[in-house]
């Protein structure tokens, strides 16, 4: 029996499907985590999204066990991957390694590594200088 | 020993504050010398909060919709116009010649029972193909303007990944440059799929592109596929004059999607206005060396072997993403066996700021659905939450009737096992078709047997296009058959057939 008839059959008026639900407002939560997408022909992700991850997430802000040393891990879930500010730097936790960490300038984006060195700046380095008024 | 403490990159900006003013740094309090430290880490030039690798629909809308937002964006586009396919090579130039050869053929066919009597017609096929490029140079333009209204920086050249963050740019202008970006976004769209066997010159043997810029109306065409596109550049050519035959692997026409008692209907409405076609047939191979193109026929199903000829062969059997030369290989992201970008649900790929949105991933390949995913890609970005609901995306086949569907087909409703209602009105009980002389086609819906919330809608006839908009709200409203009908549509609309058929969903419609 249709769900309309019932209630017309109830309240002897119709009741729409079709409800205002008021104002949309954002979601209070949303779940980040990769799932695969509705429109995927498969129902799961590649397995190189988490290790992605689990590698991108050692030390940065991204990790799922970047969290404080004194607090567990947070759940992947609880995190924003790729917003832009989706968290505050403070609310990610300190930078310090875990214990028996060590971080690797070179691992990090190019932003953060050394500024490399131009040819002009070595070779004044190597003549002393003297390059600079040559 | 300030200069040993600080980073090189610093150094500059400290000491260049300190030849302005040296009192300055001398009494600067210690957060001020922080922060000039800080920004000497930061990269030279500032980086994008969005760049986008593709200037379609798909990136030009997600570049729009990041502009307003208020983020600072980029756009990479190779071809020199904005707009992609869609506008250049696709939705546009070909509705530009279905309408305007629809009036030829009208003219030519149809006015006299309507009491219009036209003297000589003549087909300026030239003046056409100008009024088409026309329409789409004011559309590309258009976009343009709206980049210059969103503060969005458009760069005309081919965009390759060098690093994760880092896009190189070989400029259509000359030259290169590096555009950097936190978030980037890859809509790089789709191209026609080649027939193995077959050169494409664009000439004798024409993808959609070439036949939409055909210099002369060829005497025979065949079309090798008879979805959307083959059939709707089908429908122009026959109407200007060419006798085109139409093969389809598959034993219905219109591609995945349109429901088989509509496919039927409008395969013979097709026939009725001249063209032929051969379907559960497969070609197996093409010679395309001589002045005619010559195709070699097998019925799928084992039947005799058979040879067409044509002046012109359109090769329709879809589109694959376009992914050549991005530089993928050098941030590893990954494709799947049908070559699209693999993302999870919030349009991400492996790489979390990297997204992927339009025809080179999953999803149908429409440039409705390719906008829904750019506006909801930025907004995931910026807000972190976005919408795209893939159970209703309406197709549209621009051919004369139009057929428009949206959601559920019957054969795709038996296969989940869903019981449901069927309900339909024909166009010839229209009051506005019958005035109009158009009566071809119907309006199809389906609703649940329980609920009565419509499943699906199917239409073929007389503005279907625009009228499966009304289906596509109710869809994505969870409207029942009885919501749709108990709505008042204005007299004498062809939406009456919308409403009566939706009648005939949970009841009875009123005029058949």
């Amino acid at each position: 029996m249709r769900v309309t008839s019932v209630l017309r059959a109830v309240s002897h008026g119709r009741t729409p499907l079709i409800k205002f639900i008021g104002k949309r407002s954002p979601p209070k939560s949303v779940d980040h985590t990769p799932h695969a997408h509705p429109a995927s022909p498969s129902e799961s992700l590649p397995d190189s999204f988490a290790n992605y991850r689990s590698k991108a997430q050692q030390h940065g802000p991204l990790a799922g066990g970047g969290g404080s040393r004194n607090t567990p891990s947070a759940p992947i879930s609880s995190l924003t991957y790729g917003a832009v500010g989706g968290r505050a730097g403070r609310k990610l936790g300190p930078v310090q390694p875990k214990q028996g960490e060590y971080f690797d300038r070179n691992e990090l984006p190019i932003r953060f590594r050394r500024t490399a060195f131009t040819e002009a700046e070595m070779e004044a380095i190597q003549t002393g200088g003297a390059s600079l008024y040559g | 020993m300030l200069k040993t403490i600080l980073p090189r990159a610093a150094q500059r900006s400290v000491l260049s504050a300190s030849r302005a003013g040296p009192s300055k740094l001398s009494t600067a309090p210690a957060y001020q010398i922080l922060r000039q430290v800080r920004r000497g880490y930061a990269t030279e030039a500032e980086d994008y909060d969005v760049v986008l690798i593709g200037g379609g629909v798909a990136g030009y809308v997600a570049a729009i919709k990041a502009g307003q937002e208020g983020m600072k964006v980029a756009c990479i586009e190779k071809r020199g116009a904005l707009g992609g396919t869609c506008l250049n090579v696709g939705c546009i130039p070909s509705k530009s010649l279905l309408n305007n050869s629809h009036m030829y053929h009208q003219i030519l066919h149809d006015t006299k029972k309507r009491g219009i009597e036209v003297g000589d017609v003549k087909l300026n096929l030239a003046q056409m193909m100008k009024a088409k490029d026309e329409s789409v140079n004011g559309l590309t333009k258009g976009i343009e303007f709206l980049f210059k209204k969103n503060k969005v920086d458009y760069i005309k050249g081919t965009g390759a990944f060098a690093s994760e963050h880092e896009v190189r740019v070989n400029l259509v202008d000359g030259g290169e440059m590096s555009v950097r970006g936190k978030n980037i976004i890859i809509a790089t769209g789709s191209e026609s799929t080649p027939f193995p066997g077959l050169e494409i010159d664009e000439e004798k043997v024409v993808t959609s592109t070439g036949a939409l810029a055909l210099k002369e109306v060829p005497k025979r065409m065949v079309v090798i596929g008879g979805g959307i596109i083959g059939l709707e550049m089908a429908s122009v050519w026959s109407r200007l004059g060419s006798e085109v035959s139409v093969i389809e692997f598959l034993g219905q026409i219109g591609g995945p999607g349109m429901d088989s008692d509509i496919a039927k209907q409008t395969q013979k409405i097709l026939q009725r206005q001249g063209l032929k076609f051969k379907l559960n047939t497969k070609v197996t191979s093409g010679e395309a060396s001589g002045d005619v193109v010559k195709l070699e026929l097998e019925a799928a199903k084992g039947g005799k072997n058979e040879t067409i000829e044509a002046e012109v062969c359109l090769v329709a059997i879809g589109r694959r993403p376009y992914t050549a030369g991005l530089g993928l290989e050098n941030i590893g992201i990954e494709l799947d066996e049908r070559k699209r970008l693999v993302i999870d649900q919030e349009y991400r790929t492996k790489i979390p700021h990297i997204r992927v949105i339009g025809d080179c991933t999953f999803g149908p390949m429409l440039a409705h659905k390719a906008e829904e995913e750019a506006v909801a890609a930025i907004e995931y970005i910026k807000k972190g939450f976005g919408h795209v609901n893939y159970g209703a995306i309406p197709s549209v086949m621009y051919t004369h009737p139009e057929v428009a569907w949206v959601g559920q087909n019957e054969a795709e409703l038996k296969e989940a096992g869903v019981k449901y209602n069927v309900g339909t009105f024909p166009f010839t009980a229209n009051s506005r078709a019958k005035t109009n002389l158009e009566t071809d086609g119907m309006v199809k819906m389906l609703s649940d047997k329980e609920t009565d919330r419509i499943l699906g809608i199917h239409i073929i006839g007389p503005n279907a296009g625009e009228m499966i908009a009304e289906g596509t709200l109710a869809l994505e409203y969870g409207a029942s058959s009885e919501d749709v009908a108990r709505t008042c549509h204005a007299h004498p609309t062809l939406a009456e057939a919308f409403k009566e058929a939706a009648m005939s969903t949970y009841s009875h419609a009123i005029h058949s």
